[in-house]
């Protein structure tokens, strides 16, 4: 067992593997990394298995050491990296030696970002899963995002590490992010103006947004709506609350509500979302359930290819 | 009874009686739940069961949709013609131990005053009522409990409150629940309960499932204080 000695946390780091799997009915959040896709990178780069979890950071201000010598990588959104203070390359795989103090800060782009470890992170699983959901205290280090002065388990680095560097990261969100929705839930019930705003109105990603979802301000949206009987919710929903701002709900969301809803992002939209920092536009357009099967499938596939070609 | 199907987002089906919520629609919802995990396998990642829903979520890209409608709208009306006559799945009553007093529920008094009530009315009020669970989530550990006496429903609070402590007994419209661990929330509190109602270790983790039939029983500072409760 090695540790990684954490002198500076930042504001929202957490271990994230790819989350929890059917306890939606018990009421817990799938947590997991915002970002898969970064993810699945770093835990190609290392070599590491799919349910191998990383440290994510949010806007990145991280620092630590290492008891032991390990292969870290850093994916998502870009960071800068530095070894003893002097700046290195923050593509592919780098070896840190033990004692190194190794310091991770976030750019202007994108908001999260992972280190992963050779070996990887042994925090105990709870739920079959290493992720953290901080309100309930399941997984991670005590349930909680990572504090200066943790120590973070791993096991040892004996790993076969894969040099390869797909830098699978970031798609640019362009000038304004379109968020394919697939209607549903009450769509039929909204006002037509409502729905009308929605979908042709510009929305702005707020600084009310975190794990579990993302606040847009823009039209103030009025469902007409008074009454709902609580129901499920699911990834990428988007809740319009009375005071009009939809949001839209993501990991860590609360797994049933009582706001109306007209439908739901598509997966591979949400992961941009959650990329996004305040002040991103973006706009809604409706997408039928089929497309979305389209171009998620597409998305895995150039994802494969991608790490394959890697080799 | 009158039914609506169609997608929430694009890994998950859901359907939807138009009618009140009633423990007999809970219970064939419930039911429902029970085939489709046999019907749909491992394909099948959760069930959730709201007051009038079922949503169904699939492994991403597993999801057939047409087979899956048919198949739900076939279940729907079948239900529909037994008329709620599904198996009956609250095997026994849960009774949570409440202490019912100002210092730990901040809106005990203000319902009172609000109601021309005393105290003693509303804690027998909510505690002499049985309660049906018709729904988990939000958090875990959350149950959505029905039905609250009409003398007690109340509005939530306008702004909702950014802390509420673990354990608070509280009230919104029809609905009472217990807050199982410290979250923001905008119902009324009128009490404390001091019984952890969501443990890792049990199977399930929940204390209350949906199905499951509730009570409150009032208890004394000092139960409360031995069963582990903290007066702030």
């Amino acid at each position: 067992m090695s540790y990684l000695q954490i002198y500076k946390a930042g504001i929202a780091s957490s271990v994230q593997d790819s989350g929890r799997v059917s306890k939606l009915s018990i009421g817990v959040a799938p947590s997991g990394a915002m970002d898969p896709t970064a993810l699945l990178s770093g835990q190609h780069q290392l070599g590491h298995h799919h349910d191998e979890a990383a440290v994510e950071m949010a806007y990145a201000d991280f620092a630590a050491t290492l008891t032991d010598t390990h292969d870290v990588v850093v994916t998502g959104a870009p960071v800068r990296l530095s070894i003893n203070q002097q700046p290195v390359t923050s593509k592919g795989v780098l070896r840190i030696e033990a004692g190194q103090k190794l310091e991770i800060k976030a750019t202007n782009e994108g908001v999260y970002s992972y280190l992963h470890l050779s070996g990887g992170i042994m925090t105990t699983p709870q739920l079959d899963s290493r992720s953290t959901s901080p309100r309930e205290a399941i997984g991670g280090l005590d349930g909680g995002f990572l504090k200066d002065g943790d120590n973070l388990p791993l096991s040892a680095p004996d790993r076969v590490v894969l040099a390869a560097d797909p830098q699978l990261f970031i798609r640019k969100p362009k000038t304004v992010l379109e968020l394919r929705v697939v209607s549903g839930f009450q769509f039929s019930d909204f006002a037509d103006e409502a729905i009308r705003d929605l979908l042709t109105e510009e929305f702005t990603v707020t600084a009310k947004a975190s794990r579990m979802g993302v606040t847009l301000n823009g039209a103030q949206l009025q469902s007409g709506i008074t009454s709902l009987f609580s129901e499920a919710t699911c990834y990428g929903a988007i809740q319009v609350p009375p005071d009009g701002n939809p949001i839209v709900l993501l990991n860590d969301r609360q797994t049933v509500g009582g706001y109306p809803k007209p439908g739901a992002v598509i997966r591979s939209d949400c992961v941009r979302l959650a990329q996004s920092r305040p002040g991103q536009r973006v706009r809604f357009a409706l997408c039928s359930p089929d497309e979305a099967d389209r171009i998620n499938w597409l998305e895995q596939h150039y994802l494969e290819t991608r790490l394959r070609d890697a080799h | 009874m009158n039914f609506e199907l169609g997608p929430a987002g694009e890994a998950a089906m859901r359907l939807v009686f138009t009618e009140v919520p009633q423990p007999a629609l809970t219970r064939a919802l419930l039911e429902i739940a029970s085939q489709a995990k046999q019907r749909f396998g491992p394909t099948l990642t959760d069930s959730v069961i709201g007051y009038t829903t079922l949503t169904l979520f699939f492994s991403p890209s597993t999801l057939e949709r047409d087979r899956t409608e048919a198949w739900l709208r076939e279940q729907a009306e079948a239900i529909a013609l037994v008329d709620h006559q599904a198996p009956d799945y609250s095997t026994a009553e849960v009774v949570l131990p409440v202490l019912y007093h100002p210092s730990v529920a901040p809106d005990l008094e203000w319902l009172a005053d609000d109601r021309s009530l005393g105290i003693d009315d509303v804690i027998a009020l909510h505690s002499d009522a049985t309660y049906f669970a018709y729904a988990t989530g939000f958090a875990p550990g959350f149950c959505y409990l029905g039905t609250l006496p009409e003398a007690l429903q109340t509005p939530r609070l306008d702004t909702p409150r950014a802390t509420v402590p673990s354990g608070a007994v509280a009230i919104a419209d029809a609905q009472t629940a217990v807050y199982p661990c410290e979250s923001p929330g905008g119902w009324r509190l009128i009490g404390a309960c001091p019984e952890p109602l969501f443990n890792l270790n049990n199977t399930p983790p929940s204390l209350l499932n949906v199905g499951a039939t509730v009570r409150f029983e009032p208890i004394s500072e000092a139960v409360f204080r031995a069963l582990g409760g903290v007066i702030p």
